[in-house]
């Protein structure tokens, strides 16, 4: 799978202080990329720097396996569809005025539009000044603006921001559909719970770091999630383990962290030798928030 | 061309017309109020009621009407995420600059025609005189559209880099202040000044602010060339800058 972004040691500072650090990102083609992180860590000033909205202080940006520069960016940016921090709209003119703009400024045709107005259901709406628009009305002009081009990758940066739960499940809905179109989307935000269910691929920033880039199967493997076991002697089974791992007891279980499955066997092992009856071994269940909120407190994986 | 006429559409409901007709008004106004009040009548007919009106228009309300269109037409640029999706599209910077700058300047002939109206109407009606204006006025109208070239793309750029409203307004106010002094002082190497350049065209043939009183062919080349000159400079610097520049995070 070729990547449709992909950014080497991608760096900004601003005086001494450094608010992206070296990203390699790899933005699959065809994928829904969430991209996670707390607010602050960096996620606005990447996509920025993706859209050379702004200028890296070091590294470089391919979109399309293209350079992204202030040479090339114009061009570039005709198959790129954006919606950075507010939506855009003149708020004096009508939504289909601000279309039929957009409409002669790129020299797209009544269908594009019209299939651009569809995606995002804005078609009752149009008739209105955008100044009278809801924030979810706004940002679906904002997305149809970004759609009517028909690009191949589409950059939002925290889309979902300051919408309803009604609004949101559609902008959701709306990825997904684009997906299955086969649009490249690069999604921010800084809940997981907003993208969990539709990104198919996850990179999360902490502090300017990406301290993660895979699938969410990838995600789960990375961290390792706690042992839990119960045993026919607690108290003597955490004095035998807690030298050798980190080991917690609670009531009657026995919490493990960080245990790869061998260790995990070798612990058993121990318990039985000492004849300690071992009744259950298993897994904690973990959320990908429970993933998310661990690797960046942590900071690091 | 396309982004030109994706730039007229921007002007629909815009308060630019209010200025575009209301700013030659308020300046036909004040004149036929100076004239009424002074008790000094149009010695000279058609050419004393211009150098009143178009005269005084060219002074600094010329400017500062230009500098609010600026304003007004760039405002919604500044506004939400307009500034990062215009960034972030496909038109080059320099297409930008040229269609806010042409869309600008189609704003300053229309009102520069409709004070060309005014002071017709003005003359035959208010003043009863006869004939019309002296054709030496047209042609200085004329002329003064390829003068204001110098004035509509500064204000632009000024308007384009400036996010405050009225900050490129004060600019053109002591610009066009500062322009008059020198043209007094210095004569016509004021002409360095782009304000300078509108101010001077429409001052053609009148014989006041220093002006020879004959519609010379040595001054209409000098004016037409500096100010294509001064718009080619302004332009392609502001389209340079503007592609070297950052949004603001």
């Amino acid at each position: 799978m070729s990547s449709i972004v992909a950014t080497t040691d991608l760096t900004k500072r601003y005086g001494s202080t450094t608010v992206v650090d070296g990203l390699d990102l790899a933005v699959p083609e065809g994928s829904v990329y969430g991209f996670l992180g707390p607010n602050g860590s960096g996620k606005s000033t990447t996509m920025k720097m993706l859209l050379s909205l702004v200028q890296p202080t070091s590294g470089e940006v391919l979109l399309m396996e293209r350079p992204m520069n202030r040479a090339t960016r114009r061009g570039l940016l005709a198959h790129v569809g954006s919606l950075i921090e507010a939506p855009p709209g003149y708020g004096h003119l009508t939504g289909r005025e601000n279309l039929r703009l957009a409409q002669r400024l790129l020299g797209l045709s009544e269908r594009q539009v019209d299939q651009a107005v569809r995606t995002v259901r804005l078609q009752d709406h149009l008739d209105k000044k955008v100044r009278n628009y809801s924030l979810g009305m706004k940002q679906r002009l904002g997305i149809a603006l970004a759609l009517a081009r028909e690009p191949r990758l589409l950059i939002l940066d925290e889309p979902t921001n300051g919408l309803d739960p009604a609004g949101i499940e559609e902008i959701r809905e709306l990825m997904r559909r684009l997906a299955s179109r086969g649009t490249t989307i690069m999604v921010s935000s800084h809940l997981l719970g907003e993208i969990d269910k539709t990104a198919t691929f996850l990179g999360i920033l902490s502090q300017g770091r990406l301290i993660f880039q895979g699938s969410r199967a990838d995600l789960f493997q990375a961290a390792t999630p706690d042992v839990v076991l119960r045993c026919s002697d607690p108290p003597a089974a955490h004095r035998l383990l807690a030298a050798r791992v980190p080991s917690t007891l609670t009531g009657q279980e026995l919490h493990l962290a960080g245990l790869g499955d061998h260790h995990v066997a070798a612990c058993v092992d121990t318990l039985v030798s000492h004849r300690i009856g071992v009744f259950d071994v298993r897994r904690r269940e973990q959320s990908l928030e429970d993933v998310f909120r661990d690797l960046t407190a942590g900071g690091r994986l | 061309m396309r982004t030109v006429r994706a730039e007229t559409l921007k002007l629909r409901r815009s308060t630019a017309w209010v200025v575009v007709l209301l700013l030659p008004v308020a300046v036909a106004f004040m004149a036929c109020l100076n004239t009424l009040t002074s008790g000094e009548p149009l010695e000279d007919g058609w050419h004393t009621l211009w150098v009143r009106v178009a005269g005084f228009h060219a002074l600094f309300p010329l400017a500062l009407g230009v500098a609010l269109l600026a304003s007004l037409m760039w405002r919604p640029e500044h506004k939400g995420g307009n500034w990062n999706a215009l960034m972030g599209g496909p038109t080059t910077s320099g297409s930008i600059v040229w269609a806010k700058t042409v869309t600008l300047w189609l704003l300053t002939l229309t009102m520069q025609a409709v004070l060309l109206v005014l002071v017709v109407a003005v003359g035959r009606l208010a003043f009863g005189l006869d004939g019309f204006l002296p054709g030496q006025y047209l042609v200085a109208t004329v002329v003064s559209g390829i003068g204001v070239l110098p004035l509509v793309a500064l204000q632009s750029a000024l308007s384009l880099f400036v996010r405050s409203f009225a900050g490129p307004v004060a600019i053109a106010l002591v610009g066009a202040g500062a322009s008059v002094v020198a043209q007094q002082m210095a004569g016509d190497l004021a002409l360095l000044s782009p304000y300078s350049v509108a101010t001077r065209t429409l001052h053609l043939s009148s014989g006041v602010f220093g002006d020879a009183g004959t519609l010379a062919p040595g001054i209409v080349t000098l004016l037409v060339g500096a100010s294509l000159a001064w718009l080619l400079v302004i332009n392609t610097v502001g389209a340079r800058v503007l592609d070297g520049r950052d949004v603001r995070v």
